[in-house]
């Protein structure tokens, strides 16, 4: 009864926690205009979390530099199963314009397990909205299969 | 055995664990919900308190090494419970679960167990964040403390005439009988000052300065995961059903029907209204103050407010 109950408050109520490996901090801005009153993420549950333990799904924007890299392995093993993964704007799925680049360590599905990828330079507010709403499905899925 | 079955049903159902529960998340997602619509945005379901707790449950609970294992896991716990004990002594009104001639002394000591949970749990998951954020809420628990005794104070002092009286249930039988503490000037600014203290007590936004999300990753609750951090979330909720029922019992007693289930009806209805007015409204227009305004503003303007107050009743007006 109450595997049912916590299966679906874990579709309904997601946190994210952002990561930023470099990005320009023009994902960064989307993200955050996603969760502005104009947008309003929070109709979806979901919210800004502070600390990785706190998170459900984190967001990480950049093309993951050499400098971040272990340090967002670290991060990312911080966060409390069941996770999901998403990776924000082109960079991190691709490289975008620093592909090839000495100190860039892109793409990020290399280290982990990426779960839904949001594409553009930058992704609308809309996009990112969608994105993390597929997460959060994906999220509720992940607990339905973990034997409790 | 009949009274071993209602003393369990007082405890576990009403005015216990289910109803302070229930209601506890309730008031906390409308005060999501209101916040939202005050800020223009369509907000979260009055439910999502709930979806926030069963998923947390739900959730992997990480332990983290540097932490005391047996301190992190039973400080939530401990402030659950003494939250919960704290509403079988406060009146609904006519109703009251457990009275004594003196449990306002001991709502006002179990009112402080909570701040303590936290500032254990705090320091056992041995994070530096916890730590500042530990200092932060002592702080705030002495700020807030000293006008918190005053209006107690002030009231009791009202109720009693000639001497203090420090049962709530007296208290309550004297505003049926006077009038309701509101209604008397000499009570009005003890009244002001206790709707001050309800957010810093709760710790919603201009006076969260111990879990200052943006700022200190919330404090001490930032190595919590999973249950225990559901109970503490959880916790916040009570709170707030807590210090608004109390506020009710003190300033608005004398209402009275006669019929426990539509008291405490009338009871969730003044909490709810006295969320919007003292938490979600403030929160809505203010940002958070810094450790030492605050410190100062409670223990001059509020504790001005609670002293005014008190000083009008000794001199028996």
């Amino acid at each position: 009864m109450f595997n049912k109950l916590i299966a679906k408050s874990t579709g309904k109520s997601p946190w994210i926690f952002h990561v930023n490996t470099g990005s320009c901090n023009g994902c960064d801005i989307e993200l955050v205009a996603a969760l502005t009153p104009r947008y309003d993420a929070e109709r979806f549950g979901f919210k800004l979390a502070g600390t990785p333990r706190h998170a459900d799904i984190v967001v990480v924007s950049g093309p993951i530099t050499s400098q971040s890299k272990d340090r967002l392995i670290r991060t990312l093993e911080q966060v409390p199963e069941p996770k999901c993964v998403v990776t924000l704007g082109s960079c991190p799925q691709s490289g975008n314009v620093f592909k090839g680049s000495y100190s860039v360590e892109a793409p990020l599905e290399k280290f982990v397990h990426v779960d839904v990828a949001i594409a553009g330079c930058t992704p609308k507010p809309e996009a990112v909205i969608e994105g993390l709403y597929k997460a959060a499905e994906i999220l509720q899925r992940k607990r339905e299969a973990m034997k409790k | 055995m009949m009274t071993f079955l209602t003393l369990l049903f007082k405890i576990l159902v009403f005015p216990g664990f289910l109803f302070v529960t229930v209601i506890g998340l309730l008031l906390a997602g409308i005060d999501r919900k209101v916040l939202a619509r005050m800020q223009k945005r369509v907000g979260p379901p009055i439910v999502q308190p709930v979806y926030d707790f069963f998923k947390l449950m739900g959730k992997e609970t990480i332990i983290p090494s540097a932490a005391n294992k047996a301190a992190f896991l039973t400080a939530p716990v401990v402030g659950l419970v003494s939250l919960v004990v704290l509403m079988l002594f406060i009146p609904v009104f006519s109703y009251s679960a457990f009275s004594g001639s003196a449990d306002m002394i001991v709502v006002l000591y179990l009112l402080t167990i909570p701040g303590v949970a936290l500032i254990v749990g705090g320091s056992a998951s041995g994070s530096p964040y916890a730590g500042i954020g530990i200092s932060r809420e002592m702080v705030a628990m002495m700020a807030y403390e000293l006008p918190l005794v005053m209006v107690l104070l002030s009231v009791a002092k009202k109720a009693g005439g000639d001497s203090l009286c420090f049962s709530l249930q007296d208290i309550v039988a004297w505003q049926a009988a006077n009038g309701c503490g509101a209604f008397h000037w000499s009570l009005i600014p003890a009244a002001l000052a206790m709707l001050l203290v309800i957010p810093a007590e709760v710790g919603t936004q201009p006076f969260d300065v111990a879990e200052a999300e943006t700022e200190i990753c919330e404090g001490p609750l930032i190595e919590y995961s999973g249950a225990p951090l559901a109970v503490f979330k959880l916790n916040t909720a009570l709170k707030m059903f807590v210090m608004t029922a109390l506020f009710t019992a003190l300033f608005f007693g004398g209402i009275d029907t006669g019929i426990v289930a539509l008291n405490a009806l009338i009871l969730v209805a003044i909490c709810v209204v006295l969320t919007i007015l003292c938490m979600t409204t403030v929160h809505a227009v203010t940002a958070r103050l810094k450790v030492e305004h605050l410190f100062k503003f409670y223990w001059t303007t509020v504790a001005g407010l609670a002293a005014a107050s008190l000083v009008l009743v000794w001199i028996g007006l």
